[in-house]
């Protein structure tokens, strides 16, 4: 196990980055549930997070932003109900016991990034191909107006863990979904995780897993062929972050060059006797 | 969209619905206001969620999140974290960074599902001589309101900020005050006379057409009067919006009043009453003409008839400009000579006679 002083110091630069940062305009957007693992029929607020490095500002409910924010488990799909402008953004209740799956799509909010910070952004999330197109068209000293949309899901468990339980596919644009349950993962073990791009495999896409607690220490991963990546998580109990973006070429008459998609994909791995992470 | 802070903001309101639907922001709780008072004191109030704010501050001195706080416990941490807080607020002076007192409040929430926000207040002395104030803030990831009020404005100033954008310079300074009726007078008297000298060549020429019939006073001053009192009527009815013609007639219009007139002085030498008549008709073109050019202009509001009155009164003036030329270089001298009619009457008439049926010809064809 690593020092604390080591651990101390790897946060103070990670916050000094992602602070430094600021005025990024595409910040990482993730679901914090009040618990991830809720009594059955326990009222949950469900809170989303802007930010970096799981350093978040919440976000209010935005009726004019949300494209589908829902609850899905074992009894259905149910929409995540909440004031608008209200934080945290909505509640829900986990009838019975299960994973259930709390997910948010956004409509495309829109934002202009000077060359600089734009190209900081492709290296930084591994858009390494976007990159490339831009410096193929002479582009990479010009500023861009960007389209994103958000592609979030939340893991939440109530009651025991089962190996029977899963993710869902929502049908997002953007999509992350655990092929295991990571509440059932065990020491040592990976977490299979598929990435879609309009319901197909994306291949490529840079992956990376953060702890809350430990955001400096990134797991990261390209998908292969199939969108699929196997991360092997820290045993580090806590909030953990999945995430990737996707970009694409922004359709004609949309008044952006580029579109691109967040996808992000937060649960818990909780601090057991040593058998578990 | 909808949107929604809680308190007293609906200029961020309207400033985000004219940002347009199509693509909203994703806008954070973070909201600041800035008052710049009479007095030369600034005070700017953040208002931000507390536990955001509080692990942000945590984890940029290297510590750990927070364990959830009540009230008292986040004013703390505040206060603890001065120093660092300072480190990423900037207000700046003409670019000058100045060092505000810093003083937080934090207060219960409403209810136990909302988040608990804090409400940060700096405040300071503007440096003397400063102009404008710019800001950023970097402890907000999401966008945010910045509203500046000021002793100088009447209305608050919103833009939309990225967490750590520096704010467009703010202008201290009062703008421009409204001008008083003297300086209106000044001003739209100044405006009417150069409409005519040196601007209005087919008001000059026109009125050297009125000058040119005749050298007798008389004569001139029924011209001159019919075509005042017209221009006058319809310029003021033109401007209060009663009368409304399209320049693309009243300008071709007038193009052929002042090539009427001159061919005219080519075989009349005589006033006759249907003269008189006719510069009184055509003056009414001109008037129109006149009110086009003022519209273009703007009146101000508050002194609207002061405006339109000097405005005539410098048109009137310029007019007489025009004719007391006239009358200096050719009139005083030559009037009496035999050939005055034949040498300076007639080819002079002709010559702007020439000029308005060409300009007639090119008017009508835009």
């Amino acid at each position: 196990m690593r020092s604390l002083g080591f651990r101390r110091a790897a946060s103070l630069v990670v916050a000094a980055i992602a602070l430094s940062r600021a005025p990024l305009s595409a910040h990482d957007m993730w679901i914090e549930p009040g618990t991830f693992g809720p009594a059955p029929h326990e009222i949950v607020a469900v809170k989303l997070r802007v930010g970096q490095d799981m350093l978040g500002d919440p976000l209010p409910r935005d009726s004019g932003l949300i494209r589908q924010f829902v609850i899905v488990d074992a009894s259905g799909s149910r929409p995540v109900v909440g004031r608008d402008g209200s934080n945290p953004a909505g509640f829900v209740s986990v009838p019975q016991p299960g994973l259930a799956v709390i997910g948010y799509s956004s409509n495309p909010s829109s934002v202009e990034e000077t060359a600089e910070k734009f190209n900081q952004y492709l290296k930084d999330e591994g858009l390494d191909a976007i990159a490339a197109l831009r410096a193929a068209r002479h582009e990479t000293g010009a500023g861009v107006h960007e389209q994103f949309s958000r592609c979030a899901k939340s893991l939440v468990l109530s009651g025991p863990p089962g190996g029977a339980q899963g993710d869902r596919v929502l049908g997002f644009a953007l999509e992350l979904v655990a092929e295991r349950n990571p509440y059932v993962l065990h020491s040592g073990e990976e977490l299979p995780v598929r990435l879609t791009y309009q319901d197909h495999p994306l291949a490529g896409a840079l992956v990376v897993a953060m702890n809350r607690l430990n955001p400096s220490e990134k797991i990261s991963a390209r998908t292969g062929h199939d969108g699929r990546v196997r991360l092997r998580l820290r045993p580090d109990a806590g909030m953990w972050l999945i995430k990737a973006v996707h970009m694409i070429p922004a359709p004609a008459g949309s008044n952006a060059e580029w579109t691109s998609y967040w996808a992000s994909l937060t649960f818990e791995l909780r601090a057991t006797s040593g058998e578990g992470l | 969209m909808m949107y929604s802070f809680k308190q007293r903001n609906w200029p961020a309101l309207v400033a985000l619905l004219c940002c347009g639907v199509a693509h909203a922001h994703e806008i954070g709780t973070t909201r600041v206001s800035v008052l710049l008072k009479e007095d030369r004191t600034y005070d700017v109030e953040i208002v931000t969620d507390a536990s955001a704010l509080a692990e942000k501050l945590e984890a940029s001195a290297g510590g750990s999140v927070p364990a959830k706080l009540d009230p008292a416990g986040f004013q703390v941490l505040f206060e603890s974290f001065g120093p660092t807080f300072r480190q990423r607020v900037k207000i700046a002076f003409d670019g000058a960074e100045v060092r505000p007192a810093i003083a937080y409040s934090v207060a219960p929430p409403i209810d136990p599902t909302s988040a608990t926000a804090a409400t940060i207040h700096l405040t300071g002395q503007m440096p003397a001589g400063t102009h404008h104030f710019t800001w950023a803030f970097g402890w907000t990831f999401a966008s945010y309101a910045l509203t500046i009020r000021s002793a100088a404005t009447d209305n608050p100033a919103t833009e939309w900020l990225e967490g750590g954008q520096s704010s467009a310079p703010f202008a201290l300074a009062s703008p421009a005050k409204p001008l008083n009726r003297l300086h209106t007078a000044w001003l739209y008297l100044k405006l009417g006379f150069t409409h005519i000298v040196p601007l209005g060549l087919d008001h000059m020429l026109f009125v050297l057409g009125i000058y040119l019939l005749s050298r007798r006073a008389r004569f001139v001053l029924w011209q001159v009067s019919a075509f005042t009192v017209a221009h006058s009527i319809t310029l003021g009815l033109s401007m209060y919006g009663i009368v409304a013609v399209s320049p693309r007639i009243v300008e071709p219009l007038i193009a052929l009043s002042i090539a009427y007139v001159a061919i005219e002085n080519i075989f009349l030498s005589e006033l006759k009453p249907w003269r008189v008549a006719l510069v009184f008709a055509f003056g009414l073109l001109h008037g129109m003409g006149f009110a086009g050019a003022l519209k273009e202009l703007g009146l101000p509001r508050s002194e609207f008839v002061t405006a339109l009155l000097t405005f005539n009164v410098g048109v009137e003036a310029g007019q007489m400009a025009v004719i007391g030329a006239a009358f200096t270089l050719v009139g005083w001298h030559c009037g009496n000579r035999a050939w005055y009619r034949s040498r300076i009457v007639v080819p002079a008439s002709a010559a702007i006679a020439c000029t308005a049926v060409y300009w007639t010809i090119k008017r009508l064809s835009f």
